[in-house]
């Protein structure tokens, strides 16, 4: 569900045995050597738009000629509705709303469990090593959708829990797997010189590691961390299958009511967009702040 | 010579290469500025000057690796320019080799070398891979024909390169900086190789700085500094006489040690 | 650890004396092999049936995923802004979106739009039965071919933009200088690309791309909800005809599990076998 991650990659093989000097203005883009003119490129994004008018053209009068009745005007009713003398949230925000509460609460779990699955990789007993291992290879290895199944008709009855919470572990579940890999992740990077030096101070192992070690992952776990909420903010949807009235869900009431399968598809999808770009932004502002601290 | 840069069929009687006040800016840097310098057939400059100084930008401009901004280009006549049948023209003819050799890590010493023949010149196999074995048995590698570049060491590894590029048969050379990334135990094996190639006669412009090559080999020397060629010359004339006081540090610098 | 144990203990508990669950790992029997007394042989039971769906779904998802992915990769390094900006149109709106999302829009669009005009139900009415038997075995049954397409459209199309950057980053990644030395020698961009980039390219991406086929698969359970009877759709039968939910989703999991890992620790050998003999160099 998460198709961002692959498995971590295979370092590559060095090409050749000394040290090269370091390539020159690595950061062109390889691609253009001789990159166009303004001129080109100014024609280039007239082509791109005149190329999306007319494909929204082409749908447009496809559908028409199929029997399709556009009513886009009937969506913003869906998403703010006049109640009286004031506004009021259409179905479309409220779903907006339990979609970033689920995400942002799974999201905490996702940390804590996350949290404890790092840990009993670095530190714990042979058993907790394994139990820990095993979470994860079972949690990457069967789909969000099955996982969500188990949880919706054995865990929840079991200990009576609703759909929302039901859908809420689910996604924290699935999601503690990455955050645990980026913790762990984070805590291995940190240089094996900084626990020599404070070793070599006659700090106790408690110490350092929070004094010394942990501190140090903090910043560089911040923009991963945050992508991961990227991640579950996608991933969210999945809770409308087990009828959770997130922004997915709502959208499929919607249409299951007016038949504008087309408007709220893309509404839908533009809210989704909002949330993850805007979120992506926040990221992005963060990575260039973090790298810019730790240079 | 017809109108501008129609022509492009190379005309060996023409300078080998002609720089007329050639600019190139990166952004508002000025990385060449009107930059004037003819290459005769046959004629072997080393280019030389501070980091920085424009030398890797002038030799890339001939083979349009990068594209010059202000005045002209001829490489044996034909203007280099943004028409890609004449870009592709001068490419053949001219054979570059890289400060980091650019060996391609997924082909083996051999296909590195037959590769460019085979698709650019339309040769069958086996014609590319003898004229490929000559060529690494005269950079004194043929033994490494089926191994890996990674495999190779520094000076090997920029002796294929040089056969590479020999491969395919051009008739002027460009180095920039061959041997500054090699350990010093490798230099003199890849200067070696270049000294004997300039004996056969071939057009080569050679950024170095080895000046003792530089004097064995060049029959002129060019000065770079800021964008400009400072000076220019004989390389006796130039060591032993520098004029701008620019040359003159540079010398009294690189020669110290 | 206390807290996991208390947990674990609670959870016994509540199967053994509040809901008097019965445990009946026989009654799935049927749902992975039975016996045909009809054909005097044994038959895959829904389960398996839903297996085989989901895996003739991701293969060929992920040939039509590979092919979507370079082509937009290519969009991606493309010098002409037009491609750019087409294929980070593209790249940008499917990777900011749900899969479950992207999955109704395109299913609404495909199924009631383009696929019609296809004529797909009548495919392999005239074929022989040795012509309808691969057919079957690689593309399902001919009468659930269209809703089949419209899968394997719907997650290729998605998944595509993330082979996209995944072959844009490896692209990208090539050295320079790679570039600068073929085009010296006088080779063109394409050539250049096809013979000097590409390999290169191909070889940082595997794992990366090796994890998304992996991811494919899972992401094809989704497909249930566009009522294609892969393994997820299956179990939803089964648990539901007969009423043992808890053995019917775990031996689902399972399934997916044993595909996956299996599929996962494969590929790890291979790349560590590829990668020392990488290290070592053929030796002439
Ligand atoms: N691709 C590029 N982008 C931006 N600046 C460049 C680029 N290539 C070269 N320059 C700049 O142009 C100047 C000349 O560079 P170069 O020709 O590489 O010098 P040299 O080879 O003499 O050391 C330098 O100041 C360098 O920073
Ligand atoms: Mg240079």
């Amino acid at each position: 569900m998460s198709p961002s991650r692959g498995p971590e990659r295979a370092s590559r093989p060095a090409l050749a045995r000394r040290p090269r000097p370091p390539e020159r203005y690595a950061d062109a883009r390889p691609g253009e050597i001789i990159a166009a003119s303004p001129g080109v490129a100014a024609l280039g994004a007239l082509g791109f738009a005149a190329t999306l008018f007319v494909l929204v053209w082409l749908a447009w009068r496809g559908s028409r000629d199929l029997g399709y009745a556009w009513q886009w005007y009937r969506v913003p009713h869906e998403i703010f509705r006049r109640v009286g003398g004031g506004w009021q949230a259409g179905p479309l925000v409220e779903g907006l709303l339990v979609t970033l509460g689920v995400s942002l609460r799974a999201m905490v779990l996702a940390l804590l469990l996350g949290l404890a699955t790092a840990a009993a990789r670095l530190a714990g007993t042979p058993f907790l090593r394994g139990l820990a291992r095993a979470h994860i290879e079972i949690i990457r290895g069967t789909p969000l959708l099955v996982q969500l199944y188990l949880f919706y008709f054995i865990l929840a009855p079991l200990v009576g829990l609703g759909r929302f919470w039901t859908g809420t572990l689910a996604l924290a579940v699935f999601e503690s797997v990455f955050a645990a890999e980026v913790m762990r992740g984070a805590i291995r990077s940190v240089a094996p010189g900084q626990w020599e030096a404070a070793r070599a101070l006659g700090l106790g192992e408690r110490t350092i590691w929070r004094r010394v070690i942990l501190p140090q992952t903090v910043l560089p776990m911040l923009p991963p961390l945050a992508g991961i909420l990227v991640s579950l903010i996608k991933d969210s949807a999945i809770v409308s299958v087990i009828s959770v009235f997130d922004l997915t869900n709502q959208g499929r009431n919607i249409i299951s009511d007016t038949f504008m399968s087309f408007e709220i598809w893309f509404t839908v999808a533009a809210l989704y967009l909002m949330m993850t770009l805007s979120l992506s932004t926040l990221v992005n502002g963060i990575e260039r702040r973090v790298r810019r601290l730790r240079a | 010579m017809s109108g501008r840069g129609g022509e492009s069929a190379p005309d060996p009687t023409a300078p080998a290469i002609a720089f007329e006040r050639v600019s190139k800016w990166f952004g508002a840097h000025a990385a060449l500025r009107g930059v004037s310098l003819a290459v005769a057939p046959g004629e072997r400059v080393v280019v030389c000057g501070p980091s920085g100084s424009g030398k890797s930008t002038l030799i890339r401009c001939v083979n349009r690796l990068e594209a010059h901004d202000e005045g002209r280009i001829l490489v044996e006549g034909i203007e280099v320019d943004d028409d890609p049948r004449r870009v592709r023209a001068i490419r053949r003819e001219v054979g570059m080799v890289f400060q980091s050799f650019n060996l391609f890590p997924h082909l083996s010493v051999l296909e590195n070398c037959i590769l460019a023949p085979m698709r650019v010149r339309g040769m069958a196999r086996a014609e590319a891979e003898e004229l490929a074995m000559s060529y690494l048995a005269r950079v004194r590698i043929p033994e490494q024909a089926e191994k890996l570049p990674h495999a190779l060491s520094g000076g090997q590894q920029q002796r294929v390169a040089i056969a590479r590029a020999l491969c395919m048969r051009p008739r002027i050379m460009l180095f920039d900086e061959p041997t500054s990334a090699l350990d010093p135990e490798m230099i003199k094996e890849v200067l070696d190789v270049i000294g004997e190639l300039a004996e056969t006669g071939m057009t080569m412009v050679c950024v170095t700085h080895e000046m003792g090559f530089a004097r064995r080999l060049a029959d002129r020397m060019v000065f770079m500094d800021a964008g400009e060629i400072v000076e220019a010359g004989p390389p006796e004339r130039l060591f032993r006489a520098p004029e701008a006081p620019r040359l003159r540090d540079f010398l009294a610098q690189i020669l110290r040690d | 650890m206390a807290a996991l144990a208390g947990g674990l203990a609670y959870v016994a508990h509540r199967f053994g004396s509040v809901l008097h669950y019965r445990w009946d790992w026989g009654s799935l029997g049927g749902a992975l092999l039975h016996w045909s007394v009809a054909h005097h042989a044994w038959r895959a039971g829904l389960l398996l049936e839903g297996l085989e769906a989901t895996l003739r779904l991701a293969l060929w998802s992920s040939v039509l995923t590979f092919l979507l992915g370079f082509g937009f990769a290519l969009c991606r390094i493309s010098r002409s802004l037009y491609w750019r900006l087409l294929g980070g149109l593209y790249v940008g709106f499917v990777r900011n979106m749900p899969l479950l999302v992207f999955l109704f829009l395109f299913y609404f669009f495909l199924s009631s739009q383009i696929l019609p005009l296809l004529g797909l139900d009548r495919l392999g009415h005239g074929a022989g039965p040795a012509a309808r038997f691969w057919l079957g075995l690689l593309f399902g049954p001919p009468r659930e071919l269209s809703a089949f397409v419209t899968g394997v459209f719907c997650l290729a199309l998605f998944e595509g933009a993330y082979v996209a950057e995944i072959l844009r980053a490896g692209l990208q990644a090539v050295p320079r200088g790679q570039w600068e030395a073929a085009l010296g020698l006088g080779l063109g961009r394409r050539e250049t690309l096809w013979r000097v980039i590409l390999p290169q390219a191909l070889r940082a991406s595997l794992p990366a791309l090796a994890g998304q086929v992996i991811l494919l698969i899972k992401a094809s359970s989704v497909a249930s909800l566009i009522s294609i009877p892969e393994l997820t759709y299956m179990a939803n039968e089964v648990s539901s005809s007969n009423d043992h939910v808890f053995e019917t989703w775990t031996a689902a999991a399972a399934l997916y599990f044993v595909v996956c890992f299996g599929a996962a620790s494969l590929f790890a050998r291979w790349e560590r076998a590829r990668g020392t003999a990488l290290a070592a160099g053929p030796r002439a």
